[in-house]
């Protein structure tokens, strides 16, 4: 007899309120219901765990749009962010971990209205590329011509320290206000809320800081970086494999502003078998340097002083695959022996980096390089965006705009949700986001990794071959205009 | 137009990096019309299509007349480009001591490495066993042609090298320097070095009498080709400094046998035949035939 009388009061119920209200209304009818919430329990729309540019231009986003902005959010950092708020340093040193932007990332981040808060004169925007095979020697040249025609303003890509950006990303929080941000704790655990008179909370994550708060979310953004406890909370299981390589960066000084910086500055990287080594253009007379190479060679390098150091960035991007090798087993003096070498290895001084004359200090640094995508980016209540999604090799510079693409997915499915009087956070109404971004993630992950093992060999038939290959392109180009828009993240959509 | 289609034919050959092991150069193919200046002093830059030319021409020449060294040495340096003089250049520069050669440039003639010193030195060291060769070979250091149809300088020096250390294999291995011990230090260097020329020396086996051809395949070409695989890259001997060593040393650190004296076979050879026609004749004799 109860559960028919019970179903009956529901479906009557049910055609204007939703279940779990219907059963809220219920039991506070019922009217036996005492405080069993913890006192600490609050409630939001979003919780984002991480504060990282993911997590942050996600608020902003929200924030930003008058749709979203009535949402109540909450934004969990582990670490402190007043170092980031306060990142500032002169215009002759520059953080030594920088990403691309592409001019469609940068679009978003100013829809978002973050990049005026961008410290303008600290971004490099390249126009040109030109790429090579360090075994080989066969090129391929993006011109700032061709980019110029394929992209607007001719931009291929901004080289921004990312902590230039998330400062940015943190001071047009602050400008919009309304966020709850929790920094400095931890996430000690998450699970799911309890079915309490007030409200039904079981299929809600709620997630513990270390602080001792509670937070219950209709959506819980799982912006945390690889290891995402987010993400091991929804269950979802991420794979790839590791390179076994690091990528070593640093900052470096060259001897000038660049070849050609009159036309726009130029992005240079040379495939060499044990891993791409890039040196990208940050303002004045520095670079960046991004080297993924075996980790005891960049145990090595680390240990060499700073003039040996600057000689091998030097012989990397212009002496034979063999004298590296040589070079990298010395375990000091390289400075001279890449200046004789170099009188004897031939290559055209302006299709190389300028001249590399020192090192800034503390700037070398490495990072294990890796592929990692999780089997879906979306869970009941759950969304993962940046790193706790997927992790590439850094060759083409995609990883942050890859993030920054899945937050402009994910702050649209919301808005689109919120305008529709859907529950943000069913799964259901996730799917857009992941539909939008899974399957062109994983093609650009497997363009990337796919670059990274055709580069990776020294066999001379598939040196060859890729040889041809590259000239082929070079010798094109429509077909370079076309690489040259997706590289900017303007070009045409396959999936 | 014929120099247009000359010029698609010339830059239409095999692509460069289907060959070159190391960073390619960046010299474009030329006509002979506009023929570039010098890379280093003595060079002569070659179109590929007189570099090919000088490669028939001077293999099918050398070996009508094996007695040409500049004949062989032209054959050398126009085959040595693509590939080959790299893959030996690179060779060196892996190996500390070849790095060394490479800085140095040391050159080897009677000037740098004097008769009187050599052979003032104790029996069984490099200096002495190669004084000795010289002088039974009556050979000296000073018969080696410079290099001038490699284009890059570099891998000039290193044919140099090789052109002068030629004679201190000979030293190593006790080979002689007629046509049967040449075609047999040859084969080792070709399985050493890998260059081309040393290769195609071995067709010099067809112009040998059979005997001398039996004894190559029996003897000396399965040594040539286990010594020279397995041994050490010679071209990174840095042979001025090894002098004073005792020779049985420097071949076993490398990891090469002395072959057995080809000299002495041929000797032992003569002998017995000699024998062999006395007898006959004496059995000849004392049949009453003659």
């Amino acid at each position: 007899m109860k559960p028919i009388a019970r179903s009956i009061r529901t479906r009557q119920l049910g055609g204007y309120v939703c279940h779990s209200c219907t059963r809220n209304l219920r039991r506070s009818r019922r009217g036996y219901a005492t405080t069993s919430q913890p006192s600490t329990l609050e409630i939001y729309d979003v919780v984002c765990v991480g504060g990282g540019p993911a997590g942050l231009s996600l608020l902003a986003a929200l924030r930003a749009n008058p749709i979203t902005s009535p949402l109540k959010v909450a934004l969990i950092e582990s670490q402190s962010l007043d170092p980031t708020r306060k990142f500032s340093l002169p215009s002759t040193q520059y953080s030594n971990r920088c990403s691309s932007l592409t001019p469609k990332s940068v679009g978003f981040l100013q829809d978002i209205g973050a990049w005026e808060h961008v410290k303008r004169e600290r971004v490099c925007g390249y126009k040109g590329m030109r790429v090579w095979d360090g075994v080989s020697g066969a090129s391929i040249d993006f011109s700032p011509e061709i980019g110029g025609a394929a992209t607007e303003g001719g931009v291929v890509a901004y080289m921004n320290e990312n902590l230039n950006l998330t400062r940015a990303l943190l001071g047009r929080l602050d400008e919009l206000g309304g966020v709850e941000v929790l920094e400095g704790e931890k996430v000690t655990g998450i699970g799911f809320g309890n079915d309490t008179s007030t409200a039904d909370l079981s299929s809600w994550p709620v997630v513990k800081t270390s602080g001792g708060r509670e937070l219950a979310a209709r959506l819980l953004v799982g912006a945390d970086g690889g290891n995402s406890p987010v993400r091991t909370f929804a269950g979802i299981d991420s794979r790839g494999w590791d390179y076994g390589r690091v990528g070593v960066v640093a900052t470096l000084q060259m001897e000038g502003e660049g070849w050609g910086c009159e036309e726009g500055k130029i992005a240079y990287q040379r495939f060499l078998p044990t891993g791409p080594v890039a040196c990208l253009p940050l303002p004045g007379k520095f670079c960046t340097l991004v080297w993924s190479t075996t980790p005891d060679l960049a145990a090595k390098l680390k240990a060499l002083s700073a003039e040996d150091f600057v000689s091998m960035v030097n012989a990397a991007f212009r002496l034979s695959v063999t004298d590296l090798k040589y070079l990298h087993d010395l375990p000091s003096g390289q400075e001279e022996e890449v200046s004789w070498r170099e009188n004897h290895t031939p290559f055209e001084r302006e299709h190389v980096p300028m001249k590399v004359v020192g090192v800034q200090e503390g700037s070398i640094a490495s990072f294990p390089l890796k592929l990692r995508h999780a089997d879906s980016y979306i869970g009941q209540r759950v969304a993962l965006v940046g790193d706790a999604a997927h992790t590439v090799h850094p060759l083409a510079g995609q990883g942050l705009n890859q993030g920054q693409g899945d937050v402009e997915s994910l702050a649209n499915t919301i808005a689109y949700s919120v305008e529709h009087g859907m529950d943000i956070g069913v799964r259901m109404n996730l799917e857009r986001y992941e539909s939008e971004r899974y399957a062109q993630n994983n093609m650009l992950m497997g363009v990337v990794d796919k670059l990274h093992k055709l580069y990776a060999t020294e066999n001379q038939l598939v040196v060859g071959v890729r040889s041809l290959g590259l000239r082929a392109v070079n010798s094109l180009d429509s077909v370079k205009g076309f690489f040259m828009r997706q590289a900017s993240g303007r070009g045409e959509k396959f999936l | 137009m014929a120099l247009l289609l000359r010029q698609r034919l010339l830059s239409s050959g095999l692509p460069r990096e289907l060959l070159a092991c190391t960073v390619s150069t960046t010299s474009r193919s030329f006509s002979v019309l506009n023929r570039p200046p010098p890379n280093y002093e003595g060079h002569v830059p070659l179109t590929r299509i007189e570099k090919a030319g000088l490669a028939v021409g001077s293999a099918v020449w050398s070996l009508i007349d094996p007695r040409r060294p500049d004949l062989i040495a032209a054959l050398g340096e126009a085959t040595a480009t693509p590939y080959f003089i790299y893959r030996l250049r690179d060779a060196m520069l892996i190996s500390p001591t070849g790095r060394r050669i490479l800085r140095d440039r040391p050159r080897i003639s009677s000037k740098t490495m004097s008769m009187t010193y050599l052979r003032s030195l104790p029996e069984n060291t490099v200096g002495r066993t190669y004084a000795d060769w010289l002088d039974r070979e009556g050979v000296s250091p000073d018969t080696r042609d410079t290099v001038k149809y490699i284009d890059d300088e570099e891998c000039a020096y290193v044919m140099q090298r090789y052109r002068e250390c030629h004679d201190l294999y000979h030293a190593l291995t006790g080979l002689p320097i007629f046509r049967e011990g040449e075609v047999a230090l040859k084969a080792f260097e070709f399985a050493n070095t890998l260059l081309p020329m040393t290769g195609l020396s071995m067709f010099a086996v067809t112009t040998l009498k059979p005997a001398e051809r039996k004894r190559f395949f029996q003897i000396y070409l399965p040594w040539a080709i286990t010594n020279g695989v397995k041994s050490k890259e010679v071209i990174n001997v840095y042979w001025e400094e090894q002098l004073e060593r005792n020779v049985e040393e420097l071949r076993s650190e490398l990891g090469i046998e002395k072959p057995v004296d080809l000299r002495d076979i041929r000797r032992q050879e003569r002998a017995r035949r000699k024998a062999e026609t006395e007898a006959k004749e004496r059995s000849g004799d004392s049949l009453g035939i003659n």
